[in-house]
């Protein structure tokens, strides 16, 4: 009997201690790969809580938003997703991810009044807070400064409306033989670039409902955006882009003054060395409008560590972890306090240098036309495109786009402004 | 004995079988039965019937100009590719120096990356930067194209560049071997008879490597219906407007893009009865062109 105690008493023992020492493996799941060395976030994640392992799932950009769906139908989607605008909406939906609001009260951590103001609009539009931005990039205006001095034209500045940029494009162009040599702003490549622009001419893009909406607004910067490149050729003509990238770069080719691209662009353009060049908000029309973008870390409702995987993403959003991957990624923080810290300021010998752009930028842009399926807005940029090239009117473009987003979204998700 | 041997002979086949029902078979009957369904690939699909079939042929559909322009495009690129594929296999088939070299040069192409070269050709198609619009000014041109978004150009230009895809290079290395089996003394007699160039290929060749032609029509009619989504999306994805969008590219934007899996399905079914009617006639009709030597 007392063997049997004794034996007891070590099986218990022995399970404790495994218990003890039980490493807790939580799957994390993003389509860029992991940076390297300093920069590792999951590794220094690891270094600080040694009892819990991040099984990293990197999912190729082009097939992200189905793969994670298909993981989720077949109930093995990772415990910790970096979800896309458009996609938290719909896992929110299906029940797919569950709310971190009760996980970001109780953190010392964070806070909600600490995140750009988008975050809380989103919030509010969702009912609850189903993800924290990993961080965010945005929408800005690219400037070649010797271009402007040679001209003698004024650098932009975040006063800027649309006459001060039509004014400035008309100057900025050169001509030879006939030929525009130099053009006064390069087309658009990057399609989001049309929802900001529309934007700033009143149309809401996606309204407090979360609908689609456009009308008025996409009809007058259309027909402007048309004269600009048609009938006062300051604007170069479109060109093709795949998934946003243009073979031939005129802004970079010191061929056009001013562009607009995301403001990741900046980690391309730091590598300029012909010429100096800075950024700016996008100029004011009707109103200040720009678009972010993020990816949102969320948890899955089925996973069965909830804990470690908010563990994780608290780590991710508080200022050791943003630090690395503001640095990694030249992107910003949604954070406001680590935002000012300039983190992800990456400069070139030749620019940039005006910051504040991007953190001005973040106090006025919406998430807009990125809670929307990318089938429907990358599509209609395609129709955006042959109206400037006259290949379609404008009037049809914009009676189309309201028909394919009835028929795409849903009646109810859609309004003419 | 026999029956043993039977099973023996179904269990080496197996694998074919089993890999054909889990990756062919059973996707192809999914996507028929998805395509009478709706499904965003987050709520169960739900049976709709023919719901996706009306959209897809109602007369204000897309789909029209989407078909319109598969239907231009394989004809188009069919006729460019296997005519070129069949023009340098007879280049290497001539008795000059060096055909090895030109051999390489030939294939070399069609080994390339897709993205590569795609992004290669928007660069010498570029407007302001490209390099044809360059010599275009040097002979005085000053109203250069915008040869990738202007609808004249584009259709033409696509069809065009499936010269540079695999499948061109890969039919004209069957064609090769083929023109090496034509019987020598065929051409030998033709030639006493006083048989010209164009006399010998079109009575002699084209007869004799007929079958390989029918193949190489067959391969490339399918591969312009289904794998040109290879060549447009990083080329063109689609646009200007809808004019390059072709029924593979659209069953992709629809599919992933927007997460309308059951219109995407019923538009791969009718792709699959385009693809089935269009080799069958194909087959039918070369009773009366295709020679097999008995």
């Amino acid at each position: 009997m007392k063997r049997l105690i004794v034996l007891l008493g070590l099986l218990v023992g022995l399970v404790l201690m495994g218990l003890a020492d039980e490493t807790i493996v939580i799957r994390y799941a993003h389509w860029n790969a992991l940076p390297p060395d300093p920069y590792n976030y999951v590794k220094a994640f690891e270094e600080k809580y040694p009892n819990i392992k991040v099984e990293f799932i990197q999912i190729p950009e082009a097939e992200y938003s189905q793969k994670l769906r298909t993981m989720a139908l077949a109930g093995n989607a990772p415990d910790v997703l970096c979800l896309w605008e458009a996609d938290l909406a719909d896992f929110a939906r299906a029940g797919w991810i569950i709310p971190l609001d009760e996980y970001v009260k109780q953190s010392k951590e964070l806070s909600l009044d600490d995140f750009i103001p988008a975050v809380k609009k989103l919030m509010e539009l969702q009912g609850h807070l189903y993800g924290l931005p990993w961080c965010f990039a945005t929408e800005i205006m690219y400037y070649n400064k010797d271009l402007f001095d040679k001209a003698g034209v004024p650098y932009p500045n975040e006063n800027w409306t649309w006459k001060d940029f039509e004014e400035a494009a008309k100057k900025l162009i050169v001509i030879k033989d006939g030929k525009v040599v130099q053009y006064g702003c390069d087309a658009l490549s990057f399609q989001g670039l049309w929802y900001s622009l529309i934007g700033t001419f009143g149309d809401k893009i996606v309204d407090e409902q979360g609908r689609f909406a456009i009308g008025e607004g996409a009809r007058k910067f259309l027909n402007w955006w048309y004269d600009l490149t048609n009938k006062y050729k300051v604007v170069a003509s479109p060109q093709i882009s795949t998934s946003g990238v243009v073979s031939a770069d005129l802004f970079m080719a010191g061929k056009a003054a001013m562009a607009f691209n995301g403001s990741w662009m900046t980690s391309v353009y730091k590598d300029i060395t012909d010429f100096s060049w800075d950024v700016a908000p996008i100029p004011k029309g009707v109103r200040q409008y720009s678009t972010l973008h993020t990816g949102f870390f969320a948890i899955n409702a089925k996973s069965k560590v909830k804990d470690a995987a908010w563990k994780f993403i608290e780590f991710c959003m508080s200022e050791e972890g943003q630090k690395l991957i503001n640095t990694a990624y030249s992107n910003p923080s949604a954070r406001l306090s680590i935002l000012k810290k300039g983190y992800y300021k990456v400069e070139g010998p030749k620019g940039p240098r005006n910051w504040s752009a991007i953190e001005k930028t973040a106090e006025f842009a919406e998430w807009g036309y990125t809670l929307l399926p990318p089938g429907l807005t990358f599509d209609l940029v395609k129709d955006f495109n042959a109206a400037i090239l006259g290949q379609i009117s404008v009037d049809d473009v914009i009676k189309r786009a309201i028909e394919k987003a009835k028929d795409i979204l849903g009646e109810d998700r859609v309004v003419v402004q | 004995m026999g029956k043993r041997k039977n099973v023996i002979a179904y269990l080496f086949v197996s694998p074919w079988i089993i890999g054909f029902i889990l990756f062919t078979g059973g996707p192809i009957l999914a996507v028929i039965l998805l395509s009478f369904c709706k499904w965003d690939l987050i709520a169960p699909p739900r049976w709709v019937g023919l719901e996706n079939y009306i959209k897809m042929f109602r007369s204000e559909s897309e789909f029209w100009m989407v078909l319109k322009f598969t239907l231009f495009y394989t004809l188009l690129s069919v006729i460019v590719s296997v005519g070129w594929a069949l023009f340098t296999a007879l280049l290497l088939n001539q008795k000059v120096k060096g055909v090895r070299v030109f051999s390489f040069f030939y294939f070399v192409p069609a080994v390339v990356p897709m993205i590569a070269l795609t992004f290669a050709f928007q660069l010498i198609f570029n407007k302001e930067l490209g390099v044809v619009n360059y010599l275009l000014t040097l002979i005085r041109i000053r109203n250069t194209p915008n040869w990738l978004m202007d609808p004249n150009y584009v259709t033409w230009l696509v069809a065009v560049l499936n010269i540079y895809t695999f499948y061109t290079g890969q039919m004209m290395l069957i064609f090769d071997s083929a023109l090496k089996e034509v019987p020598k003394e065929l051409y030998e007699a033709a030639e006493i008879d006083g048989a010209g160039p164009l006399t010998r290929f079109f009575r002699i060749t084209l007869p004799t490597i007929s079958p390989i032609l029918l193949f190489n029509l067959v391969t490339a009619t399918i591969n312009s219906l289904s794998a040109s989504f290879t060549l447009i999306y990083p080329l063109t994805g689609g646009g200007p407007g809808k004019v390059t969008q072709a029924i593979s590219l659209d069953i992709y934007y629809n599919a992933f893009k927007t997460f309308r899996l059951g219109y995407a399905s019923a538009e791969a079914v009718i792709l699959f009865c385009i693809s089935a009617v269009v080799s069958l006639l194909m087959f039918i009709l070369s009773k009366k062109w295709v020679y097999y030597e008995v």
